[in-house]
């Protein structure tokens, strides 16, 4: 008979024993390399998130499938990218595209229909949309994961031994320029003012003759192009498979609710605040725990700040 | 002329008679279930045993099913989790009234559904779990109905550890999934590494599905191992690799899971030499039976995925000769006579080596060690297991 073994056995802890003394500048170049990273992550988020609060804003709607618009536009980026053989940049903006025609759609069945509803009506109508999205990717794209590595994605800016893929320069660089101009739009345009308008009253906005419907239309374009948009700059790093909507949308929305329920700029701080979290504590704490010390410390703050980091009247 | 019709008429009636009764007489298929991961971060494996189980039950029908009686197969989905697992099973035994189940792929979901298999009465046939602790609790003294095809992690732990030890590897840091399997392989190369005289000098676990390993990398790079043992499955092995390149690392990279798979191969096929070195313990790769490959390949166009093969095995080499032994001794296969069948199965030449269970419903399968290199995956060492390898 073979030995049995032994029954209560538990996992080791997680652990780390140094085997060297550590210089002060290796110590700078590893805060460093994980603070580029938790940058990288973080824009991701917040790209994913300011959607979600513009939802929030102008709609007074939680929209939980908002992941999915992320993994849609990842799959679309594929598609545009590996399968149909377009260059990067191209297929990088054809799945934003894709996914405002999305948004577009799903604006006009599932939220025109559910928006007057209770918010329990919302929140189990945009639940079930997400489960569907998920599971209709399941069957139409299948469980095997894609890799769209691209030629920014496998080439590597070594300085000094710091060594990083060019394409999480890109997502850094794409992330401040998508930041400032949706500031840019929100501030400056006409539809913009509309959406701030809604944000702080929207049967105020109805009765002064803002289109609303139209605007809240325009929101959820945007929304879901921003999605896929940080959907193709991320992919190339990482792997597309129909279940990564899931954990974003709960990293999202505790950054919106972090960052001051709706405010769009709080969001994308409470992102990077998440996204440098997650990257110091699975570095230098535990990287099995990185996201429970991640929301751990969404709820310290909202202890100390239940209006959120940047909070005050809802506004976008 | 009138009597001619008359027989002629009788005769024709009792034709269809014998017909209608041969056709109510034929005996009803044999139901076996397949519980696996089919949907949730996990949902890889399900699909893969949906289609290695859909595959090997045409392909038994095809040949005129298990004596006569065709074969039939159902799925339920336990999202490789406990709980999920044991309404899996419920599902299996009471709404589709399976015979026997095949599964349930993931480790925590195995345990999850051990319980639940013994109360309900319904043989299960683990195909891939490998966590320690089921050989401990199945079989004498334990869980009658739960018997496994899989090698666990203790088994393979020793054994990869030492051929480690014979490769002068002195220290190493293990990268292990946050779940059941990934600590179970944990505690198992704890003890199998002391054993072999190479230090461990960090233990490190990840969240299955996680888009970045650059923080765990850094640590692991901090640890300064040797070698890096690496519990993982292909679909996060490709992200975990490519940024294992990115950061530069050049620790010798020895993995269990699917790390070293054709599935991994696919999804790198744009740079198939990320993965050049990696050494893994298994017990199933592409190539120990030619014929399932085509035919896997044919249908689905992509390599033969492994816990799908795994199923397919589990049933053709473990499953239908239990049931065979069944209809021979007692002339019929239902749960119970499945599992004492079980327990007489003694196939010489599965494409996994021996399968025949001991005391404790364990089968002692080859354990093969393989290399991936240029795109390629070269078996290194084809070991006969035994219960002595623990010593």
């Amino acid at each position: 008979m073979a030995p049995k073994p032994p029954n209560a056995r538990r996992a080791p802890a997680e652990s780390w024993r140094s085997s060297g003394t550590r210089t002060g500048t290796q110590l700078i170049g590893d805060i460093l390399e994980q603070v580029l990273h938790g940058l990288t992550l973080g824009s991701m988020y917040a790209m994913v998130a300011a959607g979600l609060a513009l939802m929030l804003g102008v709609a007074r709607l939680i929209n939980f499938a908002h992941g999915e618009f992320f993994m849609l536009g990842a799959y679309a980026f594929w598609l545009a990218y590996s399968e149909l053989g377009l260059p990067y940049p191209l297929a990088a903006l054809l799945a934003p595209a894709v996914m405002v025609a999305f948004g577009v759609a799903y604006q006009r069945t599932v939220i025109r229909a559910i928006l007057p509803r209770s918010w329990h009506v919302q929140l189990i109508a945009t639940l079930a949309t997400s489960i569907v999205l998920t599971n209709l990717a399941i069957i139409v794209l299948g469980t095997q994961p894609k890799e769209v590595p691209t030629a920014l994605s496998s080439r590597i800016l070594d300085v000094g031994g710091f060594r990083v893929a060019w394409q999480r320069v890109l997502v850094l660089v794409a992330a401040l320029v998508v930041f400032w101009a949706l500031q840019r739009f929100v501030a400056r345009t006409r539809t913009g003012r509309a959406m701030r308008a809604m944000s702080q009253n929207r049967e105020a906005c109805a009765v002064v003759g803002v289109d609303v419907q139209r605007v809240t239309l325009v929101t959820f374009a945007l929304s879901a192009a921003l999605a896929a948009l940080a959907a193709a700059l991320v992919s190339p790093l990482f792997n597309i498979f129909p279940d990564m909507g899931t954990a974003l949308t709960l990293k999202a929305f505790a950054a919106v609710v972090a960052g001051g329920f709706g405010y769009v700029n709080g969001a994308i701080a409470a992102s990077f605040l998440i996204g440098l979290t997650e990257a110091l504590a699975g570095s230098y704490v535990s990287y099995a725990y990185k996201d429970a010390i991640a929301f751990l410390i969404m709820i310290a703050v909202l202890l100390w700040r239940p209006q959120g980091l940047f909070g005050r009247r809802i506004g976008i | 002329m009138r009597r001619l019709a008359l027989t002629l008429v009788s005769l024709l009636l009792a034709a269809l008679a014998a017909g209608a009764w041969s056709a109510g007489a034929q005996a009803p298929p044999i139901r076996i279930g397949f519980a696996s991961a089919m949907s949730g971060p996990a949902a890889i494996t399900g699909e893969g045993v949906r289609w290695g189980a859909t595959l090997a039950v045409e392909e038994i029908n095809a040949k005129g099913g298990i004596m006569g009686r065709k074969i039939e197969a159902f799925f339920a989905d336990n999202k490789a989790q406990p709980g999920e697992a044991v309404s899996a099973v419920r599902k299996l035994a009471d709404v589709d009234q399976v015979d026997v189940i095949i599964g349930q792929t993931h480790s925590g979901a195995c345990l999850g559904a051990m319980p639940v298999v013994k109360e309900i009465g319904v043989p299960m046939v683990i195909e891939a779990c490998s966590h320690p602790q089921i050989r401990a609790l199945s079989g004498k003294g334990g869980n009658e109905w739960t018997f496994r095809v899989a090698l666990d992690d203790e088994i393979m732990a020793y054994t990869f550890a030492r051929y480690m030890a014979r490769q002068g590897v002195k220290s190493s840091s293990v990268l292990a999934m946050n779940n059941d399997f990934g600590r179970g392989a944990a505690v198992a190369y704890d003890a199998a590494f002391k054993k072999a005289g190479i230090s461990l000098l960090s233990t490190e676990f990840f969240d299955p599905g996680q888009p970045d390993y650059r923080p765990v990398l850094t640590r692991l790079k901090r640890a300064t191992p040797e070698t890096i043992l690496a519990v993982i499955l292909a679909s996060d092995g490709a992200p975990f690799m490519r940024q294992f390149r990115e950061l530069g690392l050049t620790q010798k990279i020895f993995s269990r899971g699917s790390l070293a798979s054709a599935e991994f191969l696919h999804q790198v096929r744009d740079n198939p030499k990320i993965g050049d070195g990696v050494v893994e313990a298994s017990y199933w790769v592409v190539g120990l039976d030619p014929d399932w490959d085509k035919k896997w390949t044919e249908r689905h166009k992509i390599p033969p995925r492994v816990h799908g093969s795994l199923a397919a095995i589990t049933l053709k080499w473990a499953v239908v000769p239990a049931i065979e032994i069944a209809l021979k001794k007692h002339g019929k296969a239902d749960r119970q006579t499945i599992r004492a069948a079980l327990k007489e199965v003694d196939v010489k030449d599965s494409p996994l080596g021996p399968i025949k269970f001991d005391d404790n419903h364990q089968a002692w399968i080859n354990m093969i060690l393989l290399e991936m290199r240029d795109g390629q995956l070269r078996i290194l060492e084809k070991l006969q297991t035994s219960p002595a390898l623990l010593n």
